[in-house]
């Protein structure tokens, strides 16, 4: 009797159990991996600013508001006086912009929700991207379709040294008028982003 | 060279003989130096030998001592954990929240974020004033250089202005003014009701006629001159007095009777062909170290023109000595009688003109030959400093250093003017002082004021009287009797202490101002960042006090004064509001305005020109001067006692500043503590080792401090570094080191810092830990002790060898190249690479502090200094050779060699630390997995483990506060426990040159980047750029013919080249040791 449920505890039972574990694993890590990445991940922001209709509709070049994107390692949140620049004459009357007036007047800050973000350890440089060519949205997706903006792409070492080692098949993109710059394979030596 | 490999192979069998052989040639003062580190390593101390054996200290690898450890078992750990945990789950609501990007309201225009914004300004970190350039980013101050566009510091800072930015963040600084009634309980007020009562104690001091004393230490501010020049208007009986502990009064009053006025020349040290440095550390620790410094060197390139020669008497041992071509070890005392043998020599033997009989008469007492034979000098060491005096007339210069006695530096004065040296002061500049140091006497009379109830009000202005002043003045018995004590301070000291009101005042990076201390021009000083507490400008709170009135102050108040002043003064031609604007905005951007010589600082201050700030040039040598100096500095007793200032922590008001706390003294690597300087023959004599208590007595007062053994010092100089001891301080620098004030006293019978009468030492039987960093990190392998003199990590050879053959150093180790059995990689773009000029390299460590502050580099206490954790990426490796008493020196900057084929990147299990295609060894941190095999292989010890997150485990994780974090650059990585780091090459400066020229589109230029050390590099010793770029200086640099590798022959290839030290020397001998 005793061999008996020993035997089927470790011939059917077990085998049983470690495959289920396993399989809801591999299938929850495969499932999740681009959540767990952050694709996807759109949130609510202090002010309805839509992408689309800026970018989109408006044709705003990237750079009016992200002014710094080619100068600096960081493609710079447009402070409040940027948005004023329009809004203090344009559509003064919508909700979203009387809102925005008001974080303006009273010197808040406003504090929009990260969508990207890399580890501290990893030191990204816009300015070294953009002045090379590469487009905005090869990483960020077609922003100009987006009415919230959501990460469209992992943000994994694993995507920076695809496009590192093969930059010509994975960079679909160039900025207008920067072609004929050439672009090379990124460097892949640890020193380049760890520092 | 089968002869060598015989050799070696016969030393290390035949090992305990062979090594003993040795160590008697190297003690009996064989030809031959040993290049050794320490006595206990000279000496072959079996203890250190076992030591040297280990890789890392005692200690530094044991497990921890479990009675120490918590009580808590690992069933009750696991319980708590996983408590813990479901606590932590429970409150996760968002896992994908990753924080908020706060953007300015409005962005002010200069700032584009992630990019640095430079500022011109002034530092205030001592009276030299220098010029400094701030690097802010997104408005906070992260790193200081010097000005490049500054007349006198021309780009360059000494280690205090380098580590003021860890002064402006101090967690401890003073955030709100303090009353203190009775002195010992303390509450928090109000600025208004500080100021009110302030203003109502002074307006009935003034009407009943009690003094208002001002305490400041020096100025060199004349609109601050100005300001408390008004508050002397509004209350008549204020009295402004200035002192400092340290200071150049002797040298001064010397100066005042050879040539009729207190202001010291600028000397041209430049176009100096011969220097004789008399005591004087001119390049490591006296004022105008920075300029004097950079003008050395200047001769000293041997690419350029002829080397100068430099010559030092000495007692103690300083850089400059040490540097010297040649040293003369001499009894502090005896230099005035070694200046009047010098003067007869002169004039008997080489018929220099006297033409005074008087001086003469003076001078005779005894000659060079019987003094010779006294002190036991090298005779042909004099001949050539008389011939090399006497050929260079008029271009050398016999500097004296600022503790002689005033009689000395009259009689130097007179060997200057003999030997027509005065062409090298500079005819075009002279140094100025704003507010000359009140008098000893003027001191005395203010506190026998105090005592007798005449001072109403002691004001001290940003100054430390309590803890600075010589102790039997009594000062802080006097200040009892003071109805109100103001301290105006950014941190609490011994003075604050003594005070009942105590206001905090703004650091130097959230000041205005101007300071003056050359005729020919001011620089300007202004704020890069918004007070951080609740802070005043100390010259804006005196303006209130002024006005009577505590609503006078608004936070524009001082700036808008100095541009007043200024208006008035300085740039009284530009006449509208919108020329002085621009002339104004362009000094601010310059940090610099010219002005002409012998107006501005009368101009400005609106009290009567005191002689100090007029302008009299100097006219001849009053020979009255000499003839009449009575006290003249004989010889005498069997110890000299002498103070010396201290080049990093100042009088000790820096004493909080770990990074400046923490950096080695050149000579001896001692960090964290002061101690008495004493010689081997001295020690032997008191049966003194390393650490040993002694007790120095002196005329006015004894202290105990431990001693330490310097080689190379005179028998019976006993010397003892200012600015330690500090009792009220932060958590940082409270009593660390020995406060020398008890040994300084106002009845001098030579100068304040230096006493030969009643001098006494004697051990007092008990130890003290002296943690120096010099047995640390030892290059070579213990077995083949003897063969370290053959292995080449110094390379020295005579300037006149070089003159001979420009490539003797390479050729030497031509037949040292063996094959590689590695492949070499090809680095076909850029390949960067380092040389260090050991000719410039004085050894003084600015470039340790500026590389600490660059890369966020945390301190890690004396403890641990001790276990070899130190974690300083740069270190200065200091060999002597010779004998311990009369040691020649040479100092070698050690940083991360980036091998090309580097020992630490094959060991690594996981590939942290790899190689860059531009010839950079990388280090991943968040990689490393902290096996430490990297540092064990590495051949140079140039790897630093973080064996603890030593922010958070130094002095109750005070660099973990919140202010701390503001001051990390924030382009390097900040390391936690557990991993591994080293130079870097100042990778992040390497990134922005790359991402300028991407954007610019072109390729990367080796010569745009400059390391930190290299910036900060007083004596520019260090060059870095592209090797692979064919005319560039560095390729010159790398492939000159007295260029070598450090440890060439184990075939990593190190990027980094060290051209080797040329000494002066009239002998052709090889320096270098043969066996």
């Amino acid at each position: 009797m005793k061999n008996f449920l020993l035997d089927y505890t470790l011939k059917v039972r077990l085998p049983l159990i470690v495959f289920t574990v396993l399989a809801v694993f591999v299938i929850t890590y495969y499932v999740s991996y681009a959540e767990r990445n952050g694709v996807g991940y759109g949130p609510v922001q202090p002010i309805a600013y839509s992408h689309k209709l800026h970018a989109g509709t408006m044709k705003i070049d990237c750079r009016y508001c992200h002014s710094d994107v080619d100068k600096s390692r960081h493609a710079n949140v447009p402070s409040a006086s940027v948005c004023m620049n329009c809004h203090s004459i344009a559509r003064k009357d919508k909700p979203e912009i009387i809102k925005l007036t008001d974080y303006y007047t009273k010197g808040i800050p406003i504090e929009w929700k990260r969508i990207h973000r890399i580890p501290d350890f990893a030191y990204f440089d816009h300015s070294v991207h953009v002045n090379k060519g590469i487009d905005c949205s090869n990483c960020h997706g077609n922003v100009a379709e987006m009415d919230v903006v959501s990460q469209v792409k992992d943000f994994t070492m694993k995507a920076c040294l695809d496009c590192h080692r093969n930059p010509k098949e994975v960079i679909k993109n160039i900025i207008p008028g920067k072609e004929n710059l050439q672009i090379n394979n990124g460097p892949t030596n640890c020193g380049s982003c760890h520092r | 060279m089968e002869n060598k490999i015989i050799d070696i192979s016969n030393e290390i069998i035949g090992s305990p003989d062979g090594r003993s052989d040795n160590n008697e040639q190297a003690n009996g003062g064989n030809a031959d130096p040993n290049y050794w580190r320490s006595f206990r390593e000279l000496y072959n101390d079996p203890e250190f030998n076992k030591l040297k054996e280990r890789e890392f200290a005692e200690g530094a690898l044991e497990r921890p001592d479990v009675s120490r450890m918590s009580g808590l078992s690992r069933r009750k750990f696991l319980a708590l954990l996983s408590a813990s945990a479901a606590v932590a789950a429970s409150g996760c609501s968002n896992f994908r929240e990753k924080g908020f990007l706060v953007p300015y309201n409005k962005k002010p225009e200069e700032i584009t974020i992630g990019v640095p914004t430079y500022y011109a300004s002034t530092c205030t970190g001592c009276s030299s004033a220098c010029g400094i350039l701030i690097k802010t980013i997104e408005g906070r101050p992260i790193k200081v250089d010097g000005n490049p566009d500054h007349p006198v510091s021309k780009g360059k800072t000494c280690s205090v202005a380098q580590a003021s930015v860890m002064n402006l963040y101090d967690p401890e600084r003073l955030k709100n003014p303090v009353e203190r009634p009775d002195k010992l309980t303390s509450n928090e007020i109000q600025w208004p009701a500080a100021d009110e009562k302030i203003i109502s104690q002074l307006k009935s001091a003034a009407s009943s006629g009690k003094e208002i004393a001002v305490i400041a230490q020096t100025i060199t501010s004349p609109t601050a001159r100005k300001a408390l020049d008004d508050l002397a208007k509004a209350y008549p009986t204020v009295k402004v007095y200035s002192f400092e502990q340290y200071d150049e009064s002797t040298k001064r009053n010397a100066y005042e009777k050879s040539y009729g006025t207190r202001n010291l020349p600028v000397v041209r040290l430049d176009k100096a062909k011969v220097i004789l440095a008399l005591e004087s550390d001119f390049l490591g620790s006296e004022p105008g170290k920075i300029e004097n410094a950079m003008m050395y060197v200047k001769n000293r390139d041997a690419f350029g023109g002829e080397f100068n020669r430099l010559y030092a008497v000495e007692g103690n041992a300083t850089i400059t000595g040490m540097n010297a071509d040649y040293r003369i070890i001499l009894r502090t005392d005896a230099i005035e009688e070694f200046v009047y043998a010098l003067m007869i020599e002169l004039i008997e033997r080489e018929k220099v003109p006297t033409a005074d009989p008087n001086l003469l008469n003076r001078l005779q007492k005894a000659g060079m030959s019987s003094f010779i034979s006294k002190y036991n000098i090298k005779k042909e060491t004099i001949e050539h400093l008389v011939s090399d005096l006497k050929k260079n007339k008029g271009a050398s210069y016999v500097m004296a250093g600022s503790a002689l006695p005033e009689s000395t530096h009259i009689a130097v004065n007179l060997l200057n003017d003999a030997l027509g040296n005065t062409a090298l002061h500079a005819e075009d500049d002279t140094r100025v002082t704003v507010m000359p140091h009140s008098t000893k006497q003027e001191i005395d009379a203010l506190i026998s004021s105090m005592k007798s109830g005449k001072v109403g009000v002691a004001v001290h202005y940003d100054s430390n009287p309590v803890f600075l002043l010589p102790k039997d003045m009594n000062y802080a018995d006097a200040l009892k009797s003071v109805p109100l004590v103001v301290s105006l301070s950014e941190m609490e000291n011994e003075t604050t202490s003594a005070s009942n009101i105590v206001l905090p005042v703004n650091s130097m990076f959230e000041s205005w101002g101007d300071h003056q201390t050359r005729s020919g021009f001011m620089s300007l000083q202004q704020p890069v960042i918004a007070p951080l507490y609740n802070t005043r400008q100390k010259e804006a709170v005196i303006l209130t006090w002024a006005a009577g009135n505590k609503d006078a102050f608004n936070t524009e108040l001082y700036h808008k004064y100095l541009q007043d002043s200024w208006k008035a003064g300085v740039l009284a031609s530009q006449n509208t509001d919108m020329l002085f604007k621009s002339a104004w905005n362009a000094g601010l951007n310059d940090g610099v305005v010219k002005v002409t010589a012998g107006t501005t600082a009368a101009s400005l201050s609106s009290a009567s020109p005191s002689s100090a700030t007029n302008i009299t040039t100097a006219t001849g040598f009053k020979s009255d001067a000499f003839v009449n100096s009575t006290n003249v500095m004989t010889p005498s007793g069997n110890y000299v006692l002498m103070l010396t200032p201290n080049p990093n922590l100042g009088d000790g008001r820096y004493a909080n500043n770990g990074w400046l706390q923490e950096l080695p003294k050149p000579l001896s690597r001692v960090v964290w503590d002061n101690y008495a300087a004493i010689s081997v023959q001295t020690a032997k004599a008191l049966g003194a080792e390393n650490g040993d208590m002694v007790k120095i007595t002196a005329p006015n007062g004894n202290l105990q401090l431990p001693a330490f053994i310097q080689p190379g010092m005179a028998e019976g100089v006993i010397a003892v570094q200012l600015g330690y001891g500090r009792e009220v301080c932060g958590i940082v620098g409270k009593e660390v080191g020995f406060d020398t004030g008890a040994l300084i006293s106002k009845n001098y019978k030579l100068s304040p810092w230096l006493y030969n009468d009643s001098v006494s030492i004697e051990k007092t039987g008990e130890k003290h830990d002296l943690v120096s960093t010099v047995e640390h990190y030892n290059i070579e392998d213990p077995l083949l002790k003897d063969i370290q003199f053959r292995r080449g990590i110094i390379q020295e050879g005579t300037y006149l060898q070089y003159k001979e053959d420009p490539e003797f150093i390479k050729k030497k180790h031509e037949n040292r190249n063996l094959e590689s059995i590695n492949e070499q990689y090809v680095h076909t773009g850029t390949k960067w690479g380092m040389v260090i000029d050991l000719n410039k390299c004085i050894g003084c460590g600015e470039c340790v502090v500026a590389c600490n502050v660059e890369n966020n580099i945390p301190i890690v206490g004396k403890d641990q200094v001790k276990k070899n954790r130190e974690m300083q990426w740069i270190r200065i490796d200091r060999y002597y050779a010779g004998t311990p008493e009369e040691p020649k020196t040479s100092f070698q900057p050690m940083l991360c060699q980036h091998c090309d084929f580097a020992p630490c990147e094959n060991v690594c299990p996981v590939a942290a630390t790899t190689h860059s295609a531009d010839g950079i060894n990388g280090m991943a941190y968040n990689r490393c997995v902290g096996t430490r095999y990297c540092s064990n292989n590495c051949p140079y010890k140039v790897r630093r483990f973080n064996y603890y997150n030593f922010r958070d485990h130094f002095r109750d994780a005070v660099q973990e506060s919140e202010s701390f974090s503001l001051m990390a650059n924030p382009e390097v990585t900040v390391r936690s426990r557990g991993v591994m780091e080293k130079c870097t090459f100042c990778l992040q400066r390497i990134m922005e040159e790359r991402s300028h020229a991407i954007r610019e589109n072109r390729q990367v230029i080796g010569s745009n980047v400059k390391t930190a050390c290299q910036e900060a590099c007083v004596t520019d010793a260090i060059a870095f750029g592209d090797q692979n770029a064919k005319d560039s200086e560095l390729h010159r640099l790398m492939n000159s013919g007295i260029g070598y590798g450090v440890l060439e022959e184990i075939k990593v290839k190190p990027n980094i080249i060290y051209l080797a030290k040329l000494r002066n020397v009239y002998e052709t001998e090889n320096t270098e040791a043969h066996h």
